[in-house]
């Protein structure tokens, strides 16, 4: 029994994950992408969005195989053409006639759950990893019953909030009556986002499969509020503080002689204290729910391990901005891979059986358009 | 001979081997049981920095490999395609790249510059004037709760301003909405503003800087000024392109949080708006003229406006607070705080707060009116 045990804990491995991408290398692509995209009008864009995830996909390595992205420029541009046209229909319809307008928008709501799934399924059918494919199923039934419900209740709450006035107007003892059911409405719509959270991470992982193999998610509701509540009790101890600060430095300015620097000691407030309490929290949810969806990911026993630190990714941040604001923009590269290198530097995988054993899917010929219409909203799940 | 990993397309299973090419166009491995294969047959992944290479076969297989020399350099022997690698090519050459560097910060200075405030003008004049009015709603209001309080100023002297200031929308096209409103400024101080919907709100403090209404009546046309060239349109319209832009070319939320790329669009739009006093200046010079009043009103009272914030205009005025008709005195206090200020000016130098304000140097602005005198 314990001979078994301990061979069974040998043959697991902990393969670290590997970002080898170098800061002035990618300046050189990053400058030329954008000298290219403004000769071309926009039309080179696609490439450099091609080039760029390539880069970082190719600099990426697990157990000495690097990952691959493998998306056609053209298929992107034809995507980013028709969100164009699409985007400047909607324009001059919402200049032309409310009712259009609110049509469009309506429209425009019923279909985000579709172009969430298609440009899922786009970014991971092109993401490869020793020859073989990432996929996702695309399965839109469960997107829209995911995304129903907060579309109710959000809703609802605008529908009462827009016919107040007249209600109100007939009868004004409804005001107590609508008072409740907004915070009513308010409440459950704090109190079901971790849940809503938790189904959408779901969600992505649970459809998302490495050659025929599936991704099993084990995180659980729980995870999600413990995690939310005790975010929620930090930031108020933050803010508060912060929002202490501020009000005994206006304090401080109103007894003193010099009332009239006050509107222009306004911006160094926000800048200097109410900006690192926002940017805390940021890096706070940021490495809090990466954590908890890395390290609940399972495929086929191999397990990932996420360690982000929410001390250094305050630091990458606030060192990040303060770069890109005294370069304008041009030290941008040096940011994102220092940040892609401490991300790789903190993920790992505990390799418990082979990594040779996936086997490739057979890929059918899907219907691009989709894709690509997802693809033009270029919405990131950060997956 | 290429050192590298071999996937056979079936399985995630990795070999280490040996890829070797022929003089004849022939591809094959040493140490795996396979056919060599012909050069065109396979696809060879162009090189971005020094990312792996990628060769993959008809069957379904890859090789892999870290050496981007030797992948070059079967390319070039095997295959004679002029446009393989030219990104590359691009990406690696120095002086281009540093060619490009300054080639894109001018490209990105010219287009913040001139080309978003051309486009949100010709944006701003396209949109209908429903948009301005939708914009103005509730912004009195607002700013009502937060910083006015009602107007302390005597009936019959608000019906002479509003009087002299339907005078001079007289000549002024499209202007039958406009309006103006007398606040109390409190924080605000001595101030003007053009709201979006044609409103003007003048606060009493800047109504008693004024010795002369005709004073009075050039800040009315420089507020006419920004309404007729729907500044507060063009503004937010200049606002979101500005932000676009930033967002596109660093737009990464990854590395930063997209709040934080709103701080440089906020020092720049100072600028902006710069662009935009000037614009209604001119607007104000232009009705100045024409209704024959001297442009020395508002070089005067700009002297006062700048003037009004020193503590010792602040504390005389104080003193006054209970007076409550005493103009003289009151005009005094400002006439006394202009003198101090040039003074004082002239002995600092340049205003060091310059970047940070909306308002041209008012310096600027009062050689621009006097000039014209």
């Amino acid at each position: 029994m314990d001979e078994v045990n301990a061979v069974n804990e040998a043959s697991v491995t902990n393969e670290c994950f590997q970002f080898t991408g170098k800061a002035g290398e990618f300046f050189a692509i990053w400058i030329v992408n954008i000298a290219l995209t403004i000769l071309t009008l926009g039309i080179y864009s696609a490439w450099a969005k091609v080039r760029t995830n390539q880069y970082f996909y190719g600099n990426t390595f697990l157990a000495d195989a690097s990952f691959r992205y493998t998306a056609n420029p053209v298929q992107i541009l034809k995507g980013r053409i028709i969100a164009f046209v699409v985007f400047m229909a909607y324009s001059i319809s919402t200049s032309m006639d409310p009712v259009i307008a609110g049509g469009a928008l309506i429209l425009l709501m019923i279909l985000t759950p579709a172009f969430l799934v298609m440009s899922m399924a786009f970014r991971l059918r092109n993401s490869m990893y020793r020859n073989v494919r990432f996929n996702f199923d695309k399965n839109f039934k469960r997107a829209y019953f995911i995304f129903a419900l907060p579309v109710v209740v959000i809703g609802l709450y605008i529908f009462i909030t827009s016919q107040i006035q007249n209600f109100v107007a007939e009868d004004p003892e409804s005001m107590a009556t609508f008072g409740i059911a907004l915070g009513i409405l308010l409440l459950a719509m704090v109190l079901m986002f971790p849940w809503w959270d938790y189904m959408v991470t779901n969600f992505k992982v649970v459809h998302a499969r490495f050659g025929t193999s599936d991704f099993k998610f084990t995180a659980t509701t729980k995870n999600y509020y413990r995690m939310y509540f005790i975010a929620f009790v930090l930031s108020i101890l933050i803010f508060g503080f912060a929002g202490i600060i501020v009000a005994g430095v206006i304090e401080l300015l109103k007894s003193g002689e010099e009332t009239g620097d006050f509107p222009v000691i306004m911006p160094f407030l926000i800048i200097f204290i109410m900006l690192p309490a926002y940017l805390w929290l940021f890096a706070y949810m940021q490495a809090k729910r990466t954590n908890l969806m890395y390290n609940n990911l399972d495929i086929s026993g191999n397990k990932v391990q996420s360690e982000l630190k929410t001390g250094y990714l305050l630091y990458l941040y606030i060192t990040n901005t303060l770069a890109m604001m005294i370069s304008l923009g041009l030290l941008m590269p040096w940011a994102k891979v220092r940040t892609a290198r401490y991300r790789a530097s903190v993920t790992s995988l505990n390799v418990a059986g082979d990594l040779g054993q996936y086997t490739s899917a057979q890929q059918q010929q899907q219907s691009a358009l989709g894709e690509e219409i997802g693809e033009m909203f270029d919405m990131d799940l950060g997956f | 001979m290429i050192k590298g990993s071999y996937f056979n397309g079936v399985t995630s299973e990795k070999k280490d081997v040996l890829l070797y090419f022929t003089d004849d166009g022939l591809i094959g491995f040493n140490g795996l049981d396979i056919d060599e294969v012909d050069y065109n047959s396979v696809t060879v992944s162009s090189r971005i920095g020094n990312t792996p290479r990628y060769i993959n076969f008809t069957n379904g297989a890859q090789f892999e490999t870290c050496d981007n020399d030797a992948v070059d350099q079967m390319v070039k022997t095997l295959a004679n395609e002029p446009g393989h690698g030219l990104a590359h090519k691009l990406e690696s050459a120095k002086a281009f790249i540093l060619f490009t560097v300054v080639a894109v910060i001018l490209f990105g200075w010219m287009f913040i510059q001139y080309g978003i405030p051309a486009m949100s003008k010709q944006v701003a004049e396209w949109l209908p004037d429903e948009a301005s009015q939708y914009m103005g709603q509730g912004v009195l209001e607002a700013m009502d709760k937060s910083w006015f309080s009602a107007s302390e100023l005597k009936q019959q002297r608000q019906d002479e301003l509003r009087k002299l200031f339907n005078g001079l929308l007289k000549n002024i096209k499209g202007s039958q909405d406009y309006k103006i409103e007398f606040r109390l400024g409190g924080k605000i101080r001595a101030n003007a503003f053009a709201l979006p919907d044609g409103t003007i709100v003048f606060t009493d403090e800047l109504i008693n800087l004024a010795e002369d209404d005709l004073e009075i009546a050039s800040v009315m046309l420089h507020e006419i000024g920004h309404l007729k060239r729907k500044h507060s349109l063009r503004a937010t319209i200049q606002q979101f392109s500005l932000a676009m832009f930033v967002m596109v070319i660093t737009g990464d939320v990854s590395t930063s949080s997209s709040i934080i790329t709103a701080i440089p669009i906020m020092l720049v739009e100072s600028g902006f708006s710069q662009k935009m006093e000037t614009e209604a200046d001119s607007y104000s010079l232009e009705y100045m003229q024409q209704y024959g009043i001297n442009p020395a009103y508002f070089a005067v009272m700009m002297e006062k406006l700048e003037a009004s914030y020193m503590p010792q205009y602040i504390s005389c005025m104080e003193a006054l607070r209970k007076d409550e008709d005493n103009r003289a005195k009151k005009i005094k206090c400002i006439t006394d705080a202009v003198k101090l200020n040039k003074e004082e000016n002239a002995k600092a130098g340049k205003n060091t707060l310059d970047y940070f304000s909306t308002h041209p140097s008012s310096e600027e602005r009062v050689e621009r009116f006097r000039n014209k005198i």
